[in-house]
């Protein structure tokens, strides 16, 4: 247990650093001005300027003792937990409910395998995950519009300050995890139709339904080491959500961060998220060590 | 012979199904610039007079004269989309060809732990798994060597391709650790052959079919990837035009889809209609891709369980 702890750890490490390096490549703008009518911009990119930037950097963080402060004069890392606090309320349901819900419908799914229902939902389920999020986004938002015109009461499709707001990112961006897990579960479950303890199980005169159970409980292994990539994908799609719905959150701020070469901020609002993915590769690795027997690891 | 015909479209549903929508996207790729209803001259509007005999200024909602409406220069959205067909295609296989044709070597050199390239495959796999692509790619095609430079498209192309890159390295090294335990290969080492002819005949013939179904899915994935890129303001096709101020600015010059979604959060609160159905014609590829990608694989799955 410890020792994947460290070793997630040490790779989180890495991971940061490298980031921080790819963040610091130079890429500042050097205006000349020669005259009223002769201005020249120019990006100069040299390993002198590299090195003088990231030592820059860190001299800045040992200084302030943190990222110090922003453009508006309030702590960096203030501004960054309120956009992250507000992002947070979109990752966590869609991952709760993408691992969660994904699962037990996987298991539903195989369940009535054989049914016209489970064909049915295996070909829908198949047929959504090839739908972009943003395109998902778009459709909902043009037919709440088209409805709206129709005499669909109003109400507020942007923005982040009503209660509801999240709820349209937090759709568009589970249904792909979500349809994900669903039919990965399913896939892993079929894998165990052929072993043996699932014939002892039905010789022992268990029903389908506790047969099924069995089945489940080996599968924790491969269905935990999805985690990740759920949550990579939420994170990946995060920021083109969120500014798509003009949701106030890390992911839009990041994207305006980096497009306007503010490093400290982009950094600031990337640890997050960073740590989220180490937080959820740890948790999965532990629930996969507590979930899943000895002798199957 | 027609009952042999249709149990084989039967037996292969999917995989005919597939080629019906590869082929047909195809087609108004290639055929579509000629159909009669497409304007290929993308006529530009100034304004329409109304029953008011007021002047309209486009974008226009999608009417019976303009099925996907208009963009906000008037052009018609439907000729825009088959007109950018071709080059949105082009560019997604482009970067597909050249990230496997990367991957391959880099796999085999893994595979065969070449100067620790499969420690550096599994540093950049762990970097990836916790960075999204997509800030990744933002990050480096901001970088100004990239950005000034007069192949600053191919560049670009080359980040994307770089980018899910390792991936595909890793997919592959695994079927080549999988194939090196196999009786033959030893029988090829036995009779001398060379890692590159080993490579060329022993391992490369087993993997075509595996390499097809997993190139197709990645047309579907680039062309997710450069939706969301056109949504973050990064197109392949820019020019970089110094503005009066001094200032450097990015001219749109193509017609590509991704292109259209520029403006994205701005017509998301007024023309919907302009980002939706360019959003729409990635949607129906992206669908396309990848019911061919799991045909191609019933397909080839089907044809090896039957020798």
């Amino acid at each position: 247990m410890l020792h994947i702890i460290l070793k997630t750890a040490s790779v989180f490490v890495l991971i940061v650093i490298g980031f921080i390096l790819i963040l610091f490549l130079p890429r500042e703008k050097e205006v000349t001005v020669f005259s009223g009518f002769h201005i020249e911009a120019d990006y100069p990119f040299s390993f002198e300027l590299y090195l003088a930037r990231i030592e820059n950097f860190t001299d800045h963080i040992l200084t302030e003792r943190g990222f110090g402060e922003a453009r508006t004069g309030r702590p960096v890392s203030e501004e960054a937990g309120k956009f992250v606090a507000r992002s947070l309320k979109i990752v966590l349901p869609a991952f709760m409910v993408s691992m969660l819900l994904g699962t037990l419908m996987g298991a539903v799914q195989f369940y009535r395998r054989i049914k016209f229902t489970g064909k049915l939902q295996n070909f829908l389920s198949w047929m959504f995950s090839s739908i972009p999020d943003f395109f998902l986004f778009i459709a909902i938002q043009y037919l709440f519009i088209l409805m709206m015109q129709h005499g669909l009461p109003h109400f507020k499709l942007y923005g982040h300050e009503n209660w509801y707001s999240f709820l349209l990112p937090l759709i568009s961006l589970s249904l792909f995890p979500f349809l994900h897990m669903s039919r990965f579960t399913s896939a892993a479950l079929e894998n165990e139709m052929g072993e043996e303890y699932v014939r002892t199980a039905y010789s022992k005169g268990l029903g389908d339904f506790k047969a099924l159970l069995h089945m489940l409980w080996n599968c924790w292994s491969p269905i935990m080491n999805q985690a990740q990539l759920v949550m990579l994908y939420i994170l990946s799609s995060l920021p083109i959500i969120e500014k798509l719905a003009g949701y106030n959150g890390a992911g839009k701020e990041l994207l305006f961060s980096i497009s306007s070469n503010d490093e400290l901020k982009a950094l600031s609002l990337m640890l997050p998220f960073l740590f989220i993915m180490f937080i959820t590769i740890i948790l999965s690795q532990t629930a996969k060590l507590w979930l899943v027997q000895k002798e199957r690891v | 012979m027609q009952m042999r015909l249709l149990t084989w479209i039967k037996k292969h549903a999917l995989f005919c199904l597939g080629t019906f929508l590869l082929l047909l996207l195809l087609a108004i790729t290639f055929a579509g610039p000629y159909l009669p209803f497409v304007d290929r001259e993308l006529t530009t509007i100034t304004y329409i007079l109304n029953e008011d005999k007021k002047p309209v200024i486009p974008p226009y909602p999608p009417s019976e004269e303009y099925i996907f409406g208009t963009d906000k220069s008037g052009r018609d959205l439907l000729s825009l989309i088959i007109l950018g067909a071709k080059e949105t295609i082009l560019l997604v296989a482009c970067i597909t060809v050249l990230r496997y044709a990367l991957a391959i070597p880099l796999s085999y050199l893994a595979h065969k732990k070449w100067m620790g390239t499969h420690l550096f495959l599994k540093w950049l796999n762990g970097l990836l798994s916790y960075i999204p692509t997509i800030i990744i790619v933002m990050l480096l095609a901001m970088l100004p060597p990239f950005l000034l430079s007069d192949y600053r498209p191919f560049f670009l192309l080359l980040i994307i391709a770089l980018a899910e890159m390792p991936r595909a390295a890793d997919m592959i090294k695994l079927e080549f650790d999988q194939i090196s335990s196999k009786e033959y290969i030893y029988g090829g080492i036995a009779g001398g052959a060379s890692p590159y002819r080993l490579f060329r005949i022993y391992y490369l013939p087993f993997l075509y079919s595996k390499l097809l179904v997993n190139m197709v899915t990645d047309l579907g994935k680039v062309m997710f990837l450069l939706g969301q890129l056109g949504f973050a303001g990064i197109f392949i096709s820019q020019d970089f035009v110094q503005s009066m101020s001094g200032d450097w600015q990015l001219v749109n010059k193509s017609i590509s889809w991704p292109m259209m979604m520029i403006k994205a959060f701005e017509d998301i609160r007024g023309p919907i209609w302009i980002p939706f159905f360019s959003a729409f014609a990635m949607t129906y590829a992206i669908l396309t891709f990848n019911i061919f990608a799991d045909g191609l694989k019933s397909f080839f799955t089907r044809k090896i369980r039957y020798i």
